[in-house]
């Protein structure tokens, strides 16, 4: 016997049987000491297996209620055999035996979705920390790369290659831990919200199609920077809507973070601080690279921690 | 979860078993078995909820923010301390009106095609 069955087969023997309970009055009427212990007995007996039966339910949900159902059921089983004696009890199981096999299963499925949800949640919250690490390391390594537009090989080679793998995976982990934090934090979003981090999914999903193709087109480039953007973009609002809406459960600013080091840098560039080349400075591209890839990993935190919270910190 | 960010429209329809329970609840906080009672006597029998439905809207219920846990005992020397009472919260009194107010023009509407007649306190479905 389990330990929650083995607790509701002890409630039920601690409500001190049917001859203590009120609606047991009733069930004196017109009977011998002897019919009346007999069906006390009976009204017993169902409450016992039925508090058997509750072991079908999922470990949690049976924890929760499993007494109360064990109490409820004895009351109805008590007021019902007052009713209508062996044949009340008969028709009671009928209807409990169907109740008990629809609410387990959907007890079970319910439970199966909400830790698959949880489960995909944390693990692109992860996905999405591993992704900005990646992120930042290809790009400044990359930044050590004398010749910008040679193909990859010669004496830049570790450098290219750290560049061109740390962005590739990056992406596909941003496109992951993207996906992630919209089926995590939808409800919590409100429409705009929701309407945001499906265009910030979108953004990564075309920034990463950019890049994949980006050796073969010449255009790829600026795919990849239009998604990246938008990505970005969406993320320093969608940090407006977290923070005033609490979608986190700390740190909503992140999604600012995340979101304000590439629009950041295009200002700088626009603005014209490097005159000469026309770009922005180096120092400006490492600052945003670190602002995006810090905001990016404090959201993968929270994820995943949110995630192992429980069902309630997600919505 | 946060009740603000909620409406009560994104509720609706009720499933038939939690806009029982929170009709239920409508006038008085009440533990499991007297709100399993009251459905069944309001409805002349023809709703009879099993434990298992019961607990598992109340566990949804009570995760949406629909219905809370009440500390407090009507009398406590009439009951047992185990039971545990639940209560409306503002939000499972907005979903159950709103809800009541989609019946009622749905009600409006099959009065106003013919499928449904009041006459005098009866109504008949004809």
């Amino acid at each position: 016997m389990s330990e929650a069955s083995r607790r509701i087969a002890q409630h039920a023997e601690a409500s001190g049987g049917i001859a203590q309970h009120p609606e047991a009055n009733g069930v004196s009427g017109g009977m011998t000491e002897g019919a009346m212990r007999e069906n006390a007995a009976t009204v017993d007996l169902s409450v016992r297996v039925y508090s058997w039966l509750l072991a079908a339910y999922p470990r949690s949900f049976r924890a929760e209620y499993g007494n109360h159902m064990a109490q409820v059921f004895r009351d109805v089983c008590l007021r019902d055999f007052r009713r209508g004696g062996a044949r009340g009890m008969a028709s009671l199981w009928a209807r409990t035996s169907l109740d008990l096999l629809r609410t387990t299963v959907e007890e079970h499925i319910e439970r199966g979705i909400d830790m698959s949800r949880e489960k995909f949640v944390r693990w692109s919250g992860w996905a999405l920390m591993a992704g900005a690490v990646l992120f930042a390391a290809g790009l400044i390594l990359g930044s050590f790369d004398s010749f910008d537009m040679d193909p990859i090989g010669g004496v830049d080679a570790f450098y290219e290659i750290s560049q061109a793998v740390g962005l590739t995976l990056g992406h596909v982990l941003f496109v992951f831990g993207l996906l992630g934090l919209r089926t995590g934090y939808t409800g919590r979003s409100g429409s705009l919200g929701a309407a945001l981090l499906l265009l910030a999914v979108i953004g990564s999903v075309v920034s990463l199609a950019g890049l994949l193709v980006m050796s073969s087109i010449e255009a790829a480039w600026q795919v990849w920077m239009g998604g990246f953007l938008a990505m970005t973009l969406t993320l320093a609002v969608f940090g407006i809507v977290a923070v005033r809406r609490r979608v986190f459960s700390r740190w909503n600013f992140a999604p600012i973070l995340a979101g304000v080091g590439l629009p950041l840098l295009f200002g700088v560039g626009i603005a014209g601080v490097d005159s000469v080349s026309g770009q922005a400075p180096e120092w400006a591209s490492f600052v945003a690279v670190v602002l995006t890839s810090v905001g990016l990993i404090l959201i993968g935190y929270r994820m995943q921690a949110d995630a192992g919270a429980g069902s309630d910190a997600l919505a | 979860m946060a009740e603000a960010s909620i409406t009560p429209e994104s509720f609706l329809p009720l499933t038939p078993a939690v806009f029982h329970i929170l009709l239920a609840l409508a006038d008085a906080e009440k533990h499991g078995y007297a709100i399993m009672q009251e459905i069944e006597d309001v409805t002349d029998g023809r709703v009879q909820m099993g434990p298992g439905t019961l607990y598992g809207s109340i566990k949804r219920m009570l995760a949406a923010g629909l219905i809370e846990e009440s500390d407090d005992r009507p009398d406590p020397t009439l009951d047992d301390e185990r039971r545990r009472y639940y209560r409306q919260t503002g939000l499972g009194r907005r979903v159950l009106r709103q809800e009541a107010e989609r019946m009622a023009e749905l009600m409006a509407l099959a009065r106003r095609k013919h499928v449904w007649a009041v006459f005098g306190s009866r109504s008949i479905l004809t």
